[in-house]
Order: structure tokens, then sequence, then C-alpha cells
């Protein structure tokens, strides 16, 4: 290629600086933050895998009865040298969830843990970093009273990350074969890859790294484009000294090349500055290890290789888009209109979510296979659907604006609009493909808070409560002992129930008995003054939500089994949680201590809680970029229109007035399809969630939904404003002077 | 002429320096204009037509001197613009100055018709009567087929036309015209000034019109030659 | 052109000879055709007559181009009145005006003045035909308009003039 051709391309105007400064800029962005979602999911995997041993459940303990004969008692399968027996007890603290393994083994088992040398004795526990650190927080009657003495810290290698609250406490044999959590025979912690979310992580980072690169790619096609009309000139002259298209097009893919290349290692060097800082945003409930966020280096290649790729082709096409010939362009070359062909994509990704809710419904037809490709392709298609289709209804909304039109400014603003719809609408589609996934994790998140800790209704278990069943073994003097253990701890009262049976007997019936003066400790309000109330058993059911009322009974208390023990807190946390240690400790309950709080904590709801937390993060990310693409986009269309506009001025149009046609010039094609936006993003969400499970359904978006949605378009509020200055100056009188 | 100059001027500008960094475009420039007036602005290239057109429109502050503005024969009406805030400038062009440039004036993306109905719609003007008025002055300027077209559609001397009309769509008292047939061939520069001369008359606007062309200028009915920055000897106000 | 004129004009400057200023003469306007000895002898002779010139040093026996010619004070308004009196456009005004700027620059007179009144009296000119041409038959319009070229012609020429004074009185001053 010429020398002096490239060079007369790349002669330096202020614009090109500008220009060459952005592409780099938002390569870099682009690489980093590619990388570091590459990494997040990689290492998100990595991280399950490493917390599999935690979902082990082993063989069973018990021999099956023999011939089905379903009164014949169970055998016990006895501890073998290699073997294990392991419960694991659901665990609480405030509003996490600890996973407790109870282990019991010979002394001379030849078993491993993974993490720790051996298995802990009974009276031990093994803790990882995080939860012991918890541990030493907090006073003993709180939590540390739950789980022994401490004989050491689990290595890293079995902890998913950082903040894993894991203990391994070891318990006698009979002790783990009385609780009723389903205590199994292990002899080899596996990693057993069933029940990970390696998928739906990759599922969540492949649509996340789409939602953050499309407008990351806008944002160069933006800053390509800086100065259109002095590089038409440019390119004009080009063609006219004899350069042929082909060359044309080779110089500006060459001029990019440069700033895309300095920009993808920018990006590699930023992406391992960021990492620490990345690592800090909680998934799942924990911090990553900084070590999983790495990527080798083929993974930076790729990256790279990919984004710099699509950035050349994205400047590239700006330039070969504008079409210049030898005579440049002396008349405006039209906008090619927009067709009602742009609402295929749409309908297409309509589709493929149709197919998933029809699918929702019919059990047989659900399969991860053809659902997870549909659900990326049908998010891909919506997204990119959304963008395609903007211009059109764009296009739309200005011919009827400018049919009604009735002030200059709208006049204006709505005959630019419908003359360029592709451009206008441009420069704000990086805010609605931000706001449709807001939108997305909104819907996404409010159907986790419909999950939250219910209020308390009278003939209801209160929230605050916390309750366990008795072991049928356990001696009615040891209950007494701890309900008065209870009751003599401040803010707690403990009220036993009784039942015709012991928990988990034949004979336990279907109601259980309490003293009359206890009901109002429940919450019960429609109960007898005195003697012996009866009420239904269902209403030790956390998810009972119906009110129950207790009756009067002849049935005399000390004839009758315990059967629960319901502790009343003041609802501190600490009072639940003294709760929660006491009843651990007592030997008398028949499995963990139950709370209606604990389901706050529970679940797969904390999957999607914690992808949230990060799907704000790369909302942000997201509307920052577009802001500044709005920025770019608004005041290059400024500059490129500042003869005019300053004309406008000269006849007497305020300037306050050309600050209005701008605003209206954004917020026209915005406001047109944020409502698409937001019923889309919330389409989406409702189909997650609902392959999340039948327990889940959508609500209205909360307040922090409406907190990101104003605040996107404040950022791009903020962003068009700050060009109002340009405006000022680029608009003065010395405009209109032809020389 | 002898009439005109009895009558008190609707413009006046008295002193008038302005500078652009060490450039001195104006060095003191005293002009009448009268009510109903053709004034023709002659001068060589950078000689500061340009700038004085923008000081008597009140498109720029001049360093020095005043212009004063006097729409009606009554005393309090009138008006220093030189001293008015920018607000205050802005709606003045908009109610009583009309603008006409050499090209490149019209907003590309607008019809010929709404172009012309800007200004009155930026007056208030309900947008079914703008664009009613403004048909009758396409109309009057033989536009009548061309109202729906684009800019970037239009001849020269159609988009001057639309000029035209866009400028004398509110009726100014004055208005401004700088090298308003620059950019067309005799003919077509003939058509359009004579249009517009006709329509300038018959409402009895002022005009105002830049020009390097001395047949535009036989159009005026009088003409100041400015050079240097001054009023050249022989068109100076009479003391 | 008015050749008695420009030479009277030519001895506004200093008095000279018959002779050299004969020469002076065919250096500033005689380029297509000298003047001759003899009409350049006629004019002094009349010029003299009419007082607006004087023979200075009357050398006897000499012939005319041994006398020297100094000019009058009528001779002097005589040459003032010719140079501000703009002419009526006309065909063959170029090389008078033209004769008239040289003089003026040559005796250090105003010629930027010299040349705005002729412009004022050309404008005044096209604004007449251009009034003509309202309301008028084509065939008169057609008329008019030739009228109006030319007019423009020596405007033009009157502007390009004027922006060039500096330059040509530097010239003829180094001739
Ligand atoms: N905005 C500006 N900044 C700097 N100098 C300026 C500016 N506007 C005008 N000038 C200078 O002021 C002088 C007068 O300019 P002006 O535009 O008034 O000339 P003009 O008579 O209109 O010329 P033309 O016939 O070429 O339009 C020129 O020397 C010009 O360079
Ligand atoms: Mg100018």
């Amino acid at each position: 290629m010429n020398v002096a051709i490239l060079r007369l391309a790349l002669a330096g105007s202020r614009s090109a600086v500008g220009r060459l400064a952005g592409i780099m800029a938002g390569v870099a962005i682009g690489v980093c933050l590619l990388l570091l979602l590459w990494g997040a999911a990689d290492g998100l995997a990595q991280r399950d895998a490493r917390g599999a041993w935690l979902r082990e459940t082993g063989g069973p303990a018990y021999q099956p009865p023999v011939d089905g004969d379903p009164h014949a008692a169970s055998v016990p399968i006895p501890l073998g040298p290699d073997t294990m027996l392991v419960a694991r007890p659901a665990e609480h603290f405030r509003d996490s969830v600890i996973n407790r393994v109870d282990v019991a083994a010979l002394p001379d088992t030849s078993a491993r843990i993974p993490g720790i040398p051996a298995p802990p004795k009974p009276g031990e526990y093994y803790a990882s970093p995080a939860l012991q650190e918890l541990i030493q927080e907090t006073p003993a009657d709180q939590l540390a009273d739950r789980f022994g003495s401490f004989a050491g810290t689990i290595g890293n290698e079995a902890l998913p990350g950082r903040d894993s609250l894991i203990v391994v406490t070891g318990a006698t044999e009979s002790e783990i074969r009385s609780s009723n959590g389903g205590a199994g025979l292990v002899s080899e912690f596996t990693t057993n890859p069933y029940g990970d979310n390696a998928l739906a992580y990759r599922t969540a980072f492949l649509a996340g790294g789409l939602a953050v690169l499309f407008p990351i790619l806008l944002l160069i096609s933006i800053v390509s484009n800086l100065g259109a009309a002095q590089r038409r000139e440019r390119f004009a002259t080009l063609r006219l000294i004899g350069a042929t298209p082909g060359t044309v097009a080779r110089i500006s893919a060459a001029e990019a090349a440069v700033p895309c290349l300095a920009g993808a290692l920018l990006g590699i060097a930023l992406s391992a500055l960021v990492r620490p800082l990345a690592a800090e945003i909680p998934v799942n409930g924990t911090r990553v290890f900084i070590d999983d966020l790495a990527t080798d280096w083929t993974a930076a290649a790729v990256v790279a290789a990919a984004v710099v790729l699509s950035a050349m082709l994205a400047a590239g096409q700006r330039t070969l888009g504008a079409g210049t010939g030898p005579l440049g362009v002396t008349r405006a070359m039209p906008e090619p209109m927009p067709t009602p062909r742009r609402a295929l994509p749409l309908l297409a990704g309509f589709l493929c979510l149709g197919a998933l809710a029809f699918a929702a419904g019919v059990p047989e037809l659900r399969s991860p296979w053809w659902e997870i490709p549909f659900m990326v392709g049908g998010f891909v298609l919506i997204m990119a659907g959304l963008v395609i289709i903007g211009p059109w209804l764009t296009l739309l909304v200005s011919r009827a604006g400018l049919r009604f039109a009735r002030s200059a400014i709208s006049v204006i603003a709505s005959s630019r609009i419908a003359a360029t719809p592709s451009a206008t609408f441009r420069s704000v589609a990086g805010l609605v493909i931000a706001v449709f996934v807001v939108s997305i994790f909104a819907g996404g998140s409010s159907a986790l808070r419909n999950v939250g800790v219910p209020a308390a209704v009278p003939g209801v278990l209160q929230p605050a409560s916390v309750r366990t069943f008795i072991d049928p073994a356990a001696s009615p003097d040891a209950v007494d002992a701890l309900a008065t253990q209870v009751n003599g701890t401040a803010g707690l009262h403990a009220t036993v129930a009784y039942g015709s049976g012991g928990y988990g007997t034949d004979e336990s019936g279907d109601q259980i008995y309490i003293e009359a003066a206890e009901a109002v400790w429940l919450g019960l309000t429609e109960a007898p003054d005195a003697g012996t109330a009866v009420l239904d058993a269902g209403f030790l059911n956390a998810w009972n939500r119906e009110p129950v009322v207790a009756s009067a009974s002849p049935a005399i208390l000390p004839e009758l089994t315990p059967f629960a023990i319901i502790v009343h807190t003041d609802a501190a946390p600490e009072s639940v949680d003294r709760a929660r240690t006491l009843l651990v400790r007592s030997r008398v309950a028949a499995g963990p201590p139950m709370s209606p709080l604990d389901d706050a904590a529970t679940g797969s709801t904390r999957l999607v809680a914690g992808l949230s937390a990060l799907a704000y993060v790369g909302m942000f990310v997201a509307v920052s970029i577009s802001a500044i693409s709005l920025a770019v986009a608004t005041a290059s269309a400024m500059l490129d229109r500042k003869r005019i506009l300053g004309l406008m001025r000269l006849m007497g149009m305020p300037a306050s007035s050309l600050r209005r046609i701008v605003t209206r010039e954004a917020a026209v094609p915005l406001l047109t399809v944020l409502l698409l936006a937001v019923g889309l993003g919330f389409l989406v969400a409702w189909m997650m969630v609902t392959s999340l499970g039948p327990a889940y359904k959508m609500d209205w978006p909360g307040a922090d939904y409406f907190t990101a949605l104003g605040l996107s378009l404040g950022i791009g509020a903020a962003a068009l404003v700050s060009t109002f200055g340009l405006l000022r100056t680029s608009t003065g009188m010395s405009v209109t002077r032809f020389e | 002429m002898n009439a005109q100059a009895q009558t008190a001027p609707i413009l006046s500008a008295r002193g008038l320096r302005h500078s652009f960094g060490s450039t001195e475009a104006l060095r003191g420039i005293d002009v009448d204009i009268h009510p109903g007036e053709v004034l023709a602005v002659m001068g060589p290239s950078g000689s500061g037509k340009s700038t004085l057109l923008h000081c008597l429109a009140g498109v720029i502050t001049p360093d020095a001197g005043s212009v004063t503005y006097q729409p009606g024969p009554a005393v309090g009406q009138s008006v220093t613009i030189s001293s008015l805030n920018e607000a205050g400038r802005s709606r003045l062009r908009l109610t009583e100055f009309g603008f006409v440039f050499q090209f490149g004036q019209l907003l590309p993306e607008l019809s010929a018709l709404d172009n012309v109905t800007i200004p009155l719609l930026l007056n208030g003007t309900r947008r079914k009567d703008a664009l009613q008025r403004s048909a009758e002055l396409l109309d009057r300027l033989g536009l009548q087929d061309n109202g729906t077209k684009r800019p970037s559609e239009l001849s020269g001397g159609q988009a001057q036309r639309v000029a035209v009309a866009r400028a004398l769509a509110t009726a100014p008292k004055i208005l401004f015209a700088d090298e308003p047939t620059g950019s067309l061939d005799s003919l077509a520069a003939e058509n359009v000034l004579t249009q517009m001369l006709q329509l300038v008359r018959e409402a009895g606007t002022t005009l105002v019109m830049i020009t390097h062309d001395p047949r535009t200028a036989a159009y005026a009915d009088r003409e100041i030659l400015v050079r240097d920055g001054a009023v050249a000897a022989g068109y100076q106000v009479a003391p | 052109m008015n050749n008695s004129l420009a030479l009277l004009g030519l001895l506004q400057r200093q008095p000279s000879y018959g002779y050299d200023l004969k020469h002076s003469y065919d250096r500033y306007f005689g380029t297509e055709k000298a003047l001759a000895f003899g009409q350049v002898y006629a004019t002094l002779a009349r010029m003299a007559r009419d007082e607006f010139i004087l023979a200075l040093g009357d050398e006897t026996g000499g012939g005319p181009d041994r006398k020297q010619y100094r000019i009058t004070e009528a001779g002097q308004e005589r040459v003032s009145d010719w140079l501000f009196t703009p002419d009526v456009p006309s065909e063959n005004l170029q090389s008078n005006l033209f004769a008239k700027t040289v003089i003026a620059l040559l005796t250090d007179d105003d010629a930027a003045r010299l040349l705005e009144l002729q412009r004022a009296e050309h404008m005044s000119r096209m604004r007449a035909l251009t009034k003509l041409k309202q309301g008028a038959s084509i065939l008169q319009v057609l008329i008019c308009d030739h009228g109006l070229f030319h007019i423009e012609a020596d405007l033009r020429w009157i502007d390009l003039t004027g922006a060039r004074l500096a330059q040509l009185k530097k010239e003829l001053q180094g001739a």
C-alpha cells in the first residue's frame, strides 16, 4: 500500500485521535470484560467440582427389610475399616447455610475426607477458615457450642470459595444413626457431578457475555463513525487520486488494526489488574478464589482475536457503508429505510421462548438438551431482534409524531428521526439492551423475593420460632430439662408439644397437644383458656399458611409422648441462633432444628440471587458503556450538523430549543423500544424462573428494579446533558461562515 | 431616496467596531437603513460585510458602537440591539428579522414545506395555520409542486426560494440576505431575486442584502461599499 | 480618452520638456499607439493659449522640444475636475478612466476616491437600466441586459483596479 495514501488517510485531525483512542478503549474494555467472564464461567465450574464432595450422600446405612415385610425391623450395616457413617443435617446461622457434615468412623478407618488429614473424633470438628472466623467472632452459645472443639481447618482444595461455610464434625456411630437426617455409608468422597451448577453458570455467562459484548461493539461502531463528514471527504479525495474501493477498505481496516491490537493487549493487562476486584463479587453466597478467575493464554488469544476481528469489522463496515465515490458525498445519501422485515428475528426469538413456555408445562418434553440451546438462542435472538426492530419502530413512531407535531422542536426532531431512523436508534441501542438485561434479572429476583420470610400470621407457626422434633427414645425428663434450659435463656421460651406416639412412630397421630396456657407463645389466638389444647400437627410444617385452631381436649399431657419442642424467640438474630444452638446441642432432637427463617437462606434461590449480583455489575458496565456511546453519538451527530444548527440559532431559535431537539432525538427511539425491552426482559425472566421449578412465581419487580431502571435512564440523561456544552459552543455564530 | 432620508431610519448603526482576535473586521461604521428600502452592501472579500450584517441583525454584539432598531414612528419603540442580552436578541431575530444565506441553510431532513413552517412554529403559530401560510408562500414563489421534497431533492434555485419563503414566513420587518444568489447562475439568480423583491416590496419589508454581483446590487434602491472594515468614501451617512 | 488632459496631468508632477512629456505619455498610455510629436506640440500650444500651462525660460531659437512647460493653477483645477468627475458609462470610457487613475497615482491624488465615484456612477446607471427592465418587453429586457453586462464588466474592472491600487502605484513610481 502506498505510504503517501496511508499517511493521508491517517492525517491527524483531532477527531482522528478521538476515533483511534475510542476504538482502543472499546476493544480494551471488551477484551477485559470477556476475559473476566470467561474466567468466571470456568472458575465457577471448577469451584463447583471442588465442592462436589459436599453433596456425597453415600450408600444406605441399613439393610432393606427382607421379603418386603413392612414390619420387619431394618438391620443396620456395620461400619467397616474403609467406610464412614455420614449425615448432613442442615445448619443455619443468621441467614446463611452452613454445610455441616457429621461423620462417625472407626478410629483406624482408611476412608478419607477431602481437605482434612483424618476424620474428626467425636466431639471435634474441622471448619473452613471462613466458618472458623465466624465461630470465633460469635459468642459460643450462638454458634460454637453446636460443633464441639476445634481440630483444624479444612484445606482450600476442598472449599468452593473463600467464604464457604463448611464444618466436618465428629460424632459417635449411634448419634448419627439415631439422627433423623438420613445417614449414609460413605467409602469415598467422589467428585460426583450430579447436582452441580456448571451448565447454569455457563449459560448465564454466555448470555452475560453477549449482553456485554453487544454494547461494546456498538461503542466501537459509533466511535468509528466519529468525524464521519470529514472522513467521507478524505476518502473521497483518496478515491479521486486513484485509490480503488478495495484500497480504501484496506486503509480503514489497517487504520483500525493498530488501536485494536493495542486495545487487546491493554484489555488483557487490565483483566489481570481487575481480577482481584472481580473476585470480591459474591456469586452464590461466596466470593471466589482469585486463581479461579485466571484464564490461560489460549483463552486470552481467542477472546482478543474475536474482539479485535469484530471491532475491525464494525469499523470497516461503517467506512464501506458510507459508499464514498470519487466525487465524495456532495449530497447527503439517504439512509435506506427500515422495513417490517426487521421484526423477523424478534419473532423467531418469541417462537423459541414460546416453545420453552409450552414445554414447561409438559414434563415429557423437558430436557436440557434442547432447552438450553433454545434458551440461549431465544435470548440472543430477542436481544438482537430488539436492536434490529428498533429503527423500524422508531421510524413508525416518528412518522406518526411528525403528523401530530405542533411545535418546531417536534417537527425538527421527528423529521430527523424519520430521515435517519437507524442512526438515531443506534445511539440509544446500548441503553435498550441494558434495560432489557436489567429487566430479566429484576424479573428473576422478583421470584426470589417471593420466597422470602413470611409475615407473622395468627394461627400459623411464628416466623422467628425454631422447632425440632423429639427423638422417641429421649426421656421425658431430658425434654423437660431442655425446656427449662431454654426458658432460662433471655428472649427464648420453649413449648413442648406432645403426641399420642413419638415422632416418626406408627402411633403418632396427626394431632398434637399443648398446655392451653402455651397457646399464646405459638401465636394461636383461638385457644381454650385452661387445661389441654389440641391442634393439627400440620401446624409444625414450615410451609403451612392455613391458620390453625386449638380446641380444648380432655387429654392429660404427662400420659402422652413428647413430640416436638417449639422455641419462641424475640426475633433478634442472636436469640434465634441461641435457640438453634441449644436445640442442636441437646441430645433429644430427632433432627436438625428448623425455622421458617431458614427458607430465606436455602435452595437454588441462592444461585439466581448470587448471579443477580453479578447481573447488576454487568448492567452497570453495559449502561456506562452505552452512556458513553450515547454521548459520543450525540456529539458526533451534533458536530456533523453544527452549521445548520448554528443557522437555526441565528434565525432566533433559542439554545434551549436546540437542547430539546437533541434530547428528543435520543428520547423518542429510547422510549419507543423501552417498553418492548422491559416486556421482553420480563418474558425471558419468566421463562428462566419457570424452568427453575413450579415453586417460583414471578411478581412485580421490586424497588431496586425501578432504581436500576431510573439509574440507567439517569446515566443516559447525564450523558446527553454532557453534550450540551458542546451544543452551545459548536453552534456559535462563527459556524455560519462559509469560508 | 430623498423621501426616505426624511423618515427616521428603521435601523441605525453608529461607530461599529468589531475584532476577531487581532483581525479588525469593523473599524467604525455608521449606517442608516430606512424603512422599506432595499439596500445592497458591496465590498471586496474579507472587508467585513458579513460581520456588519451580523452586528446589525444582533447576531453578534459589536465591541463598540451601537445599533438601534426603530420599527415604528413612536419614539419609545426603539430598541438598542447592541445592548440586549442573547435571549432578547434571539427573540428579536425570531420575530422582527428574517435571514437568507448563500446555501445550506435548510434543515436537510425536513420537507420544503416543513422548513418554511419552522419560524412560524417557533413563534407559536398553530401547525395547521403555519402549513397553510407556508404553502401560500411557496405558491407565490412558484414552488407549489415541491413542498414535499427534501432540500437534497431541490435545485439550488429552488432551495434558495424555499429559504426566502422561510425568511419571509413570519412577515419580518427587516430581511437580511448574505449573498442570497451567490451560488446560482445568472438566470436563476435573477428569478430568485425578482421573486424575493416582489414579495419584499409588497410587504414593505426592508431588505439588507450583501452581494458581490453588481447586477444583483442594481436591484437595490441604494448601495453602500464596505472597504477594510469601513464604509467607503462617497457612501457615508450624511452627518 | 482625452490626450490633452492626460498630458496636463503629467505636467502636474513636475515641469517638463515637450520631448520628455511625449515619452512619459508613451510609457504609460501609448502601448498601442505612440503619440506623434506634432500632436504633442499642438496640444501644448492649445493649452498654453488656454492658460493651463506656461512655457518656462523661453529660450529663443529653440524648437518646441527645447521648451519647458509648467502647469498653472487653472490647469491644476482643470485636472482635478477631470479626475473627480465620473464619466458616463460608455464604450470608450475605459481608456479615460485608466488615464485618470494613472495620473491620480502619479500625482499622489486620491485614486481610490476617483474609482469609487466612478463606481457609484456605474451603479446608478445599472439601477436605472434594471428599473427599465421591470415590466418591459423581452426585447427591451435583452437590450438592457446587454448594457448591464457591459457596465458590469467596467465595474468589475474598477473593483479589481481598486484592489490593486497599491501595487499599481508602486510600479508606476518604480518606472
Ligand atoms: N469568526 C471569525 N473569526 C476570525 N476572524 C473572522 C471571523 N469572522 C470574520 N473574520 C475576519 O473578519 C474579516 C471580515 O470578515 P467578513 O466575513 O465580515 O468578510 P466579508 O466581507 O463578509 O467577506 P466575504 O465577501 O468573503 O464573505 C475577515 O478578515 C475575516 O477573516
Ligand atoms: Mg461574507
